[in-house]
Formats: C-alpha cells, sequence, structure tokens
C-alpha cells in the first residue's frame, strides 16, 4: 500500500477520474448524437483519438517542471494574440463567427489557447514581488491584459468565450485579495454595460448607482471621478459592442428574453434544448432512444448543446451525474489551489478552475434557459479536438501544481 | 474580505459560488425533469412524430332496395407541398392540368395561412395519362406530388342533386366553427343528406404516426407503425328512397322544371325526391366546384334551389280535400248536402268555375273539381276554421323533413287579413281561397305529407329520407326512429273524401286518363293560377286505393293543367313502385351484386390527408 500512498502523493486522482468520467459520458452523448448523422457519423472515432491526444498531453504538462509555465507565460500569450489578429485576417468562418484557423487539415480555434496565455501572463503580473492588487496601475494593467484578447474575441465575434476571459480575470484578482472597493471599480463598469444593454433609462439608473456607491467608499475626488468616466464609458462602449455583434448573436440575446418570440428563429434552439432536457424525465429515455437527439432537432448537438443529449437520454439522474463529477472536480482544483505553496502556480489553478466553471455555468445554463444561448463547449464532454486538447493541457498544469504543491519558490 | 491572497474567506466565497450555482442548476433539472416532465415530454411527442391524417372512407347511401346510389370512387388528387415548391412551374403545371394561368398562385395564395409544409391540394380528379406525367418527371418537380382520395360516385343512374347534396372542402367561415374535427382540405357535406347525415358519413379520421427530422421530413414509421390509429368508415345510410320510383321521376321531368315527393303513408318514409332543373353532383368532386357552383348561382332557373322542399306555390284545387274534410268534420254540410253550380259563384264579384256541373254534392265536386261548391264552403267553414284545418295538415309549419332547408309556406287567417284591412276586411277574398287560390302557399313536400295523412286516414310519420344507418362499429343496421303524426280525423269523413278521389281518376273526374287497369290509382288534381305565366300543374294521389303504399305529390311549374301534366308523371312513378316485384328475382340478384360492390368500396385502402 506503499506504493499507492505515494502515487496518490504525485498524483491527483480527484481531478483526474472525474475529468475521464466526462469525456466517456461525452464520447456517450457524441456517439448517439452522430451514429445517425449523415455528416457526422465519425465525429466519435475522431472524438476518440483526440482524447487519445490530449492525455498525452496531459502527462506532457503533468510532468514538466514546473517553472516552465513561468517561462513561457509572455510568449505564449504574445503568440496567441498574433493569432487571434491572425484569425480575423485569414480564418474559417463557423455559424456567424470567424474563430477558426486551419493549420493544414486540422482547424483550432486560436482563442482557446489565448485562454492559457492570459491565466500564465496574468497570474505572472499578480505574483510578482511588488504586486499591488489595491493600486490602480496594477488593476489598469491587469484589465488591459486580460481584456486585450477579449477585445479581438469579441471581433470574431465570439461572446461565449469573451464572457469566459471576464470570469477568469474577476477570478483571478479575487484570489490574489482584491479589496471591496478594488472590485467595485472592476465590477461597475461591466454592471453599467449591462445595464446599457437595456436601454438608456437602465443606463441611467445604473450610474446613479454607481455614484451612490462612489460616496459611500469616500475615495478621494480624482480616484472617483476616474471611476465614474470609466463606468460612462463602459455604457458608450457596451452600445458599439453590441452594434458590432453578428447578428445571430443580437437574436440570441433577444430570444432569451423571450424564447417563443420566434420559434423557428433564433429561439429555437433554446426551446428545443428545453424541451429535449425535460422530456428526459427522471431516468431519460435510454441510450440512442430520445426522439429529439436522434431526429437532430438541435443542429451540431455533439457540440454545444451536448448536454441535452445527456438530459434527454439519460434523464435526471445522467444530468445530475454530469453535474455531480463536475462539482467533485472544481471542489478538488479549488482545494490543490490553497494547497499550494507557489502563488503564481495557485492563481494558475484558480484562473483554470474559472475557465472551467464559466464553461459549464453558461454552456449547462443556456440549455436549461437560466442563460442566453451563446455557444461554448461543455469541457471533456463536448465534441472538439483544441477545446479538449487545451482543456486537458489545462488539467495537467493543476495535476502538476498539485505535484509540487509542497515546493516553495 | 480584508484577508490577502489565497485567504481561507476567499477560498469560502468561491466555494460558496460554486456551490450556490450548482444548487440552481440541479433545482431548474428538477423543475425541468421531474415536475414538468410530462408538459416537456408531450411537446417532445408533437415534435418529433408526426400524426398524418387518414380520412376515412365516407359512408355510402344504399335505396331501400339495398342498391348503392351514392358511393365512393378512388381519384388521383394532384397537391403542392408549398415550402418544397418553385413557382417557376407554375406555367408548365397549368399547361398539363389544362387550368387557366394563374390557377395555382390563386390556390396557394388562398391557403398562404397555413403550414407551407402543409400540402395544399390543386385539382380533383386529375386522369391516368398525368399523373403518369408526374410520374416520369418527379424528379424536376420538387414539392408536387398527387394522392388516391376517394370522391363521391353516384352509380344506379339516379341523380338525386338536391336530395344527395354534395361534399365539398370545408369553407374558412366553417373551419373556424367547426375546427375540432376538421382540418383546411377536408370535406363536409353542404347540403341535403350528405349535410343533414354529416356526423354519421364522415366517420372517424384515423392517424399513422412517423417520425420526422427538425425539418420535419418524413423519416420513418413509429414505433413500427404499432401506435397507428386506423381510420374508421362512416356509417352506411339505408335510404328510403326507391330508386327505381326516383329514376322515373328524374326522367319526366328533365324538360320540366317542378318538384316530386312520393312517400309511403304508412311509414314517412320519402319514396322519391327530385327537384328540377337539377345539376350533376358528379362535377362537385373537383376542385373547380367553385366556378361549377357559380355557375349555377347565376343560373336564372336556379337549380340550386331545391323546389321539393323550398318552392312555394298556391295548391289550387288539391286544397280542396282538406276543405271537404274540414266542412264534413264540423258537421257544416253532410254527403247530402248539395250546391249548385251554374257555372260560377257571385260574392261582391263574380267567381269562375271551370263547367256548369248543376247540384252535386261533396263527394262529386271532388270528382269534378267544382269551384263553385267550394266557393260557398269556405264562407260555411268560416276562414279560422279553415284555417285550423290547413295547418292540421301540416301547412304553414315545415314537415320537419331530414335534409335540411325547408320553407313553411303561408295559410292566412283572420287575425291576418284584419291586420292588413282592418275588421271590415273584404269577405269577398276567402272564395279565391276555398279553390286553393290566392294567399296560400304551401311546399311539395307538403303536399306529399298532405296526402300521405288522407291516404293513411289520418296518420303517418314526419317525412324522412334516412330510415336507418349501418354502423360501421358493430355492423349492425340501426333504424332510425321518426315522430308519428297522428292528426285524429273522422273515419267516415276520411271514407267521404277518398271516395272523391277514387272517382278522379276511377269516376268521370279530372284525372280519368291516368286510370290503370292494375292499379286502383286515387288522386286530386290542381291548376294553380300564376300571375307571372303559365298555370302551375299539381297532382296528388296514392295507390293502391284499398290498402295504399305510395302517396305522390307532383308539381310542375308554369306548363298548364295538372291533369295533362303532373297526373301522368306521378302514374309513372306509383307504377314503377308497385309493379316492379314482377320480376323480384332479378331484384335479389341485383341486390346480392351491390352488397359486394359495396363490400369493395368499404376495404378500398385508406389514403393519405
Amino acid at each position: 500500500m506503499r506504493i499507492d500512498y505515494k502515487l496518490q502523493d504525485k498524483f491527483d486522482f480527484g481531478i483526474f477520474i472525474p475529468c475521464l468520467l466526462l469525456f466517456c459520458i461525452g464520447l456517450a452523448a457524441i456517439y448517439s448524437s452522430t451514429v445517425h448523422h449523415p455528416t457526422a457519423s465519425g465525429n466519435f472515432e475522431k472524438q476518440l483519438i483526440w482524447g487519445v491526444g490530449a492525455l498525452i498531453i496531459f502527462f506532457v504538462t503533468y510532468s514538466v517542471p514546473v517553472n516552465s509555465y513561468r517561462i513561457i507565460a509572455i510568449p505564449f500569450y504574445l503568440v496567441s494574440l498574433l493569432l487571434l489578429i491572425a484569425v480575423l485576417a485569414v480564418g474559417r468562418q463557423i455559424q456567424g463567427a470567424k474563430s477558426w484557423l486551419d493549420l493544414g487539415s486540422v482547424g483550432f480555434q486560436p482563442s482557446e489557447f489565448a485562454k492559457i496565455g492570459t491565466i500564465l501572463v496574468l497570474a505572472r503580473f499578480l505574483s510578482r514581488n511588488n504586486a499591488n492588487i489595491e493600486s490602480f496601475r496594477d488593476i489598469v494593467f491587469t484589465l488591459i491584459v486580460g481584456l486585450f484578447p477579449v477585445g479581438l474575441i469579441l471581433l470574431e465575434p465570439d461572446l461565449g468565450t469573451a464572457v469566459v476571459f471576464i470570469g477568469v480575470i474577476l477570478a483571478m484578482i479575487f484570489w490574489k485579495g482584491i479589496s471591496l472597493f478594488g472590485l467595485f471599480i472592476v465590477l461597475s463598469p461591466g454592471f453599467v454595460a449591462i445595464a446599457s444593454l437595456f436601454g438608456l433609462n437602465y443606463f441611467i439608473g445604473a450610474i446613479i448607482l454607481v455614484v451612490i456607491a462612489l460616496l459611500l467608499f469616500r475615495k478621494d475626488i480624482f480616484y472617483s471621478g476616474s471611476i465614474f468616466a470609466l463606468n460612462l464609458g463602459a455604457g458608450f462602449f457596451t452600445d458599439y459592442v453590441y452594434k458590432i455583434l453578428s447578428p445571430h448573436q443580437q437574436n440570441r440575446i433577444r430570444s432569451f428574453v423571450d424564447p417563443m418570440a420566434d420559434p423557428l428563429g433564433a429561439g429555437y434552439n433554446a426551446i428545443q434544448a428545453r424541451v429535449a432536457i425535460g422530456s428526459g424525465g427522471f431516468a431519460g429515455k435510454g441510450f440512442l432512444a430520445g426522439n429529439q437527439t436522434q431526429l437532430q432537432f438541435i443542429p451540431e448537438q455533439w457540440t454545444d448543446f451536448v448536454y441535452c443529449v445527456i438530459g434527454e437520454e439519460f434523464g435526471f439522474i445522467g444530468s445530475f451525474i454530469t453535474l455531480l463529477l463536475f462539482l467533485i472536480l472544481f471542489i478538488r482544483i479549488l482545494k490543490i489551489a490553497s494547497l499550494s505553496k507557489d502563488e503564481f502556480l495557485s492563481l494558475v489553478t484558480v484562473g483554470i478552475l474559472a475557465v472551467y466553471f464559466v464553461h459549464l455555468v453558461v454552456n449547462v445554463g443556456m440549455t436549461i434557459g437560466v442563460m442566453p444561448v451563446i455557444g461554448i463547449p461543455l469541457p471533456f464532454v463536448s465534441y472538439g479536438g483544441s477545446s479538449l486538447v487545451v482543456n486537458m493541457f489545462m488539467l495537467g498544469i493543476i495535476a502538476n501544481v498539485y505535484r509540487t504543491r509542497k515546493n516553495y519558490t | 474580505m480584508t484577508s490577502g491572497f489565497g485567504s481561507v474567506q476567499r477560498k469560502s466565497v468561491i466555494f460558496i459560488i460554486i456551490a450556490a450555482s450548482f444548487a440552481l442548476l440541479v433545482f431548474r433539472l428538477f423543475q425541468m425533469q421531474i415536475i414538468d416532465y410530462k408538459e416537456y415530454n408531450e411537446q417532445s411527442a408533437s415534435n418529433s412524430i408526426k400524426a398524418i391524417e387518414q380520412i376515412p372512407l365516407r359512408g355510402v347511401f344504399l335505396d331501400r332496395n339495398g342498391k348503392v346510389v351514392v358511393s365512393n370512387v378512388p381519384a388521383y388528387t394532384l397537391r403542392i407541398i408549398p415550402a418544397d415548391y418553385d413557382t417557376k412551374l407554375n406555367k408548365i403545371l397549368e399547361t398539363v392540368l389544362g387550368v387557366d394561368s394563374g390557377y395555382i398562385d390563386k390556390i396557394l395564395y388562398n391557403n398562404r395561412m397555413y403550414s407551407k409544409y402543409m400540402p395544399v391540394r390543386i385539382k380533383r380528379g386529375i386522369d391516368f395519362k398525368t399523373v403518369s406525367w408526374l410520374e416520369e418527371n418527379s424528379e424536376f418537380l420538387p414539392g408536387v406530388d398527387y394522392i388516391v382520395e376517394m370522391q363521391r360516385g353516384y352509380p344506379s343512374g339516379i341523380m338525386g342533386s338536391h336530395m344527395f347534396g354534395y361534399t365539398k372542402e370545408i369553407s374558412p367561415e366553417l373551419l373556424k366553427k367547426e375546427n375540432e374535427y376538421y382540418d383546411p382540405g377536408d370535406y363536409i357535406g353542404y347540403n341535403g343528406i350528405e349535410k343533414a347525415y354529416e356526423k354519421y358519413l364522415r366517420g372517424v379520421k384515423g392517424y399513422d404516426y412517423v417520425l420526422v427530422d427538425s425539418r420535419r421530413k418524413e423519416i420513418g414509421k413509429y414505433k413500427n407503425g404499432t401506435a397507428d390509429i386506423p381510420s374508421l368508415k362512416g356509417d352506411d345510410l339505408v335510404l328510403s328512397i326507391d330508386a327505381d320510383v326516383q329514376k322515373v321521376g328524374e326522367d319526366a321531368f328533365q324538360e320540366y322544371r317542378g318538384a316530386f315527393v312520393a312517400i309511403e303513408p304508412k311509414t314517412g318514409e320519402v319514396l322519391a325526391l327530385g327537384s328540377f332543373p337539377d345539376y350533376d353532383l358528379n362535377r362537385f368532386s373537383y376542385v373547380t366546384s367553385k366556378e361549377f357552383l357559380d355557375s349555377l348561382y347565376a343560373d336564372e332557373d336556379k337549380p340550386l334551389f331545391n323546389r321539393a322542399t323550398m318552392s312555394v306555390k298556391p295548391p289550387g284545387s288539391t286544397f280542396k280535400l282538406m276543405e271537404a274534410t274540414a266542412a264534413l268534420t264540423l258537421g257544416v254540410i253532410t254527403t247530402n248536402t248539395t250546391f249548385y253550380c251554374g257555372g260560377g259563384f257571385t260574392f261582391g264579384r263574380f267567381f269562375k268555375c271551370d263547367g256548369v256541373h248543376g247540384s252535386l254534392n261533396v263527394v262529386h265536386a271532388i270528382e269534378r273539381s267544382c269551384n263553385t261548391f267550394f266557393y260557398n264552403l269556405i264562407y260555411k267553414i268560416g276562414l279560422d276554421n279553415w284555417y285550423d284545418y290547413a295547418r292540421k295538415f301540416g301547412f304553414a309549419q315545415k314537415t320537419g323533413i331530414d335534409i335540411g332547408e325547408e320553407a313553411k309556406g303561408f295559410i292566412p287567417n283572420t287575425r291576418y287579413y284584419e291586420k292588413i284591412y282592418g275588421p271590415n276586411w273584404p269577405r269577398s277574398i276567402m272564395a279565391s281561397l276555398g279553390i286553393g287560390q290566392g294567399e296560400v302557399n304551401v311546399t311539395p313536400v307538403q303536399l306529399a305529407k298532405y296526402v300521405s295523412l288522407i291516404a293513411n286516414n289520418g296518420v303517418t310519420y314526419t317525412p324522412h329520407i334516412v330510415k336507418g344507418y349501418v354502423d360501421n362499429k358493430t355492423g349492425k343496421y340501426v333504424p332510425l326512429k321518426f315522430d308519428k303524426i297522428d292528426i285524429g280525423l273522422d273515419q267516415k269523413v276520411i271514407e267521404i273524401v277518398k271516395e272523391g278521389m277514387y272517382l278522379v281518376v276511377n269516376g268521370s273526374g279530372t284525372a280519368a286518363r291516368i286510370r290503370s287497369d292494375e292499379i286502383t290509382i286515387a288522386g286530386k288534381t290542381g291548376t294553380a293560377q300564376n300571375p307571372h305565366g303559365k298555370d302551375h300543374a299539381l297532382f296528388i294521389g296514392f295507390a293502391p286505393f284499398d290498402n295504399p303504399k305510395i302517396a305522390v305529390a307532383v308539381v310542375v311549374e308554369n306548363i298548364g293543367f295538372g291533369a295533362t301534366w303532373a297526373a301522368p308523371i306521378a302514374k309513372k312513378m306509383i307504377e314503377a313502385y308497385l309493379l316492379k316485384n314482377k320480376s323480384m328475382e332479378n331484384e335479389q340478384k341485383n341486390y346480392e351484386q351491390n352488397e359486394q360492390k359495396l363490400k369493395q368500396d368499404v376495404i378500398g385502402a385508406s389514403f393519405e390527408n
């Protein structure tokens, strides 16, 4: 048993096993939704091959010296920015978004890699010796580093991935120890931005709330003034961003408000997804027996809407177990983040947790109607090579952090 | 939150956010998959499992001898599924179908409010040549298909236009009211028996369940068809009509306008009913029926108008039977009472008789149709008694015949004239009423009921064309019940009136020309004056005299004397009914053949909507 103990000490099954199970659930769902599909019937095998590749990458990432992440952080970030720019120029457009780059016969999404680059760079910046997250300079720099790729991604436009980045930034500065006021500075523009989406009255109301909050914090006039200006700018900027969104994404945001308004248009997926999951009932309709899935009511169900397959064919039990595996994974990652003695690695871990978490909540949320339909995949479950590789790469980092948790830097 | 990097508090906050999100997601899943499961499941079922309506075969009509008079015959219908169809094909299709350009656009436009995935019927009854053309060119005709549907056929050689009625694609207005059963494009009985017995005839729709993908394309049967609900054929109606009698009546009326109604007096069963000019029911089997209908509406002879139940005319001398009955029953005269006919009657002015009959009693007054007698009689009876007896015989009210629209007719009374002229209304008006002229209006079916009542001594049943139906669930014949009518006539009185009617045909009466050696016919002629043209010819009668089996009313419009024009038609119909049993064996054979044919009609496949 001593060997076992040693292995557990070096390798965290608490994160590996749930991911493996999620991948298997994903395989089953991909098989079910593509087996009768005229063009996607090979996706099960492709995903299996990607899985093997991703597993290799996981073990590579797991076993490299933990310091190498720190070294590659800035180059990785810069390269991923270049790729994000490249994709805007020569990218392949799929479903209204220019988010794919072709390398030979394999396509990948640079935004997936930009997640890693951004997390590593932010972690490096925030964990440097003289970092002070309370300083205006640090906050602004963090936001610039974090939001620059967001801007590029919004140009594709890929709203879902942009939301993931925002989650990552918030989680990392929170973990770093930002104060309530600092959080307010970061969050209030977002609050104003969302409010402005609903119209002028909401925008003015939000600005008034921001002013009241500023008065309560009793900071100096220059500070408060800058923040006020920032908020005002955020409101106007949002209006601009909404306009540059592709019509199908605008529709998706609108259809979230009222999916029944256009049951065969933008709200179609939202309704069909809900019907699929709801009709699964307690135990599901059975593997390969979900009529919504088998009849392809939802386009490309093996990608962003894969959770519907699980909900329909495996019912509440299947959907619940899937969520439970994610919960175990997340709690375990959070544990590792606090176990690590290395501030950089701890921040990276929390950043990755945020990626997984936002993906899960937005993905599952949109299929069950608590989030707008903004397409991002379900980690480890959805079909897609670059998403799986990047997720396993990040999991490898966390496993590495666990392995080296007792090391001090 | 003052504590710094990676503190326990911050870990707790993140943990709480994660836990709360999971709680929310799980709660929502529970709500959808456990609480609202049924609702979603229904949605899912209706989503991907499409029910294809199976239109049941309509019940057929059999005459009283089991002969099929209205059947179902297969016909090809061309349809277009607007979602898949390219309107560039309009031109070629319109050429092939032989219709005007713009025909297809018009139909598609009329159906624009329905799902574009639902096939729209473009033309029914396309010929086999067109079908083979469609078959050959199907790959160049996306969204165009054809189906086999049943349409009405009339195999027995009788038309019965007004009696049978026609079926027609349900109108949008009616569809709004009747949307529980009907869908756009469904056929529904529009008049006659088809309308009155629609609920028996239509049957029960069936449903085939097929799986469809998100583009509503069929991709297979649901549960291999085990969940399909087969359609149930409508009930077959057994009519009291005798196809032979009907045929004779129809043939006789080809040149004339008017109506005939024949009733079995003991049961109220209608043996024949016709209105002329009639129209060809076969032409309603096509989508073009609207234009056909328009042409019928435009026709000055009003072929759509069912004269048998709707046209009101003075009954003329046929009304004298009612008056004789009233007078004898009231005791204002006996058979010994005579009036002197010197060629007319004076009451304020002179009222003419058709001849100089001298002194005659009620029997001979009926025989000779003496106007003078009845001019006198109505003053003895009194207007209101006269009115009461007219009503007793069913005038000024609907007969309740089972084919819908019917006119009430009109009989005046004292109150009516007082309303118009005041209490001192001119009593001379009554004289004309005494011979069934003036403001007296009756329908042919009322006359038939009237003569049935006389023939059967004051007792009959509400006239009806449908005797019963064959319940297609049980296969059993179910007779329909109709009200008995008993007007409580004194048998002695009715004997006297019938004696008069006997003499009309068999004595030296007005209809002596229709005397027959084989059958004893009794009747009464009538000639109704018509201010707009020639007189209307009427005849009512029954036979055999001793045991009446058929009562007939014939009205020929604008032609002349009742004896000349109406009585011979009545005779032919009576003969057709009473003399046909000679060849009973033949009949039996016919019956069996038809039974066989009927079975084939029933078996015929069910066809997609």
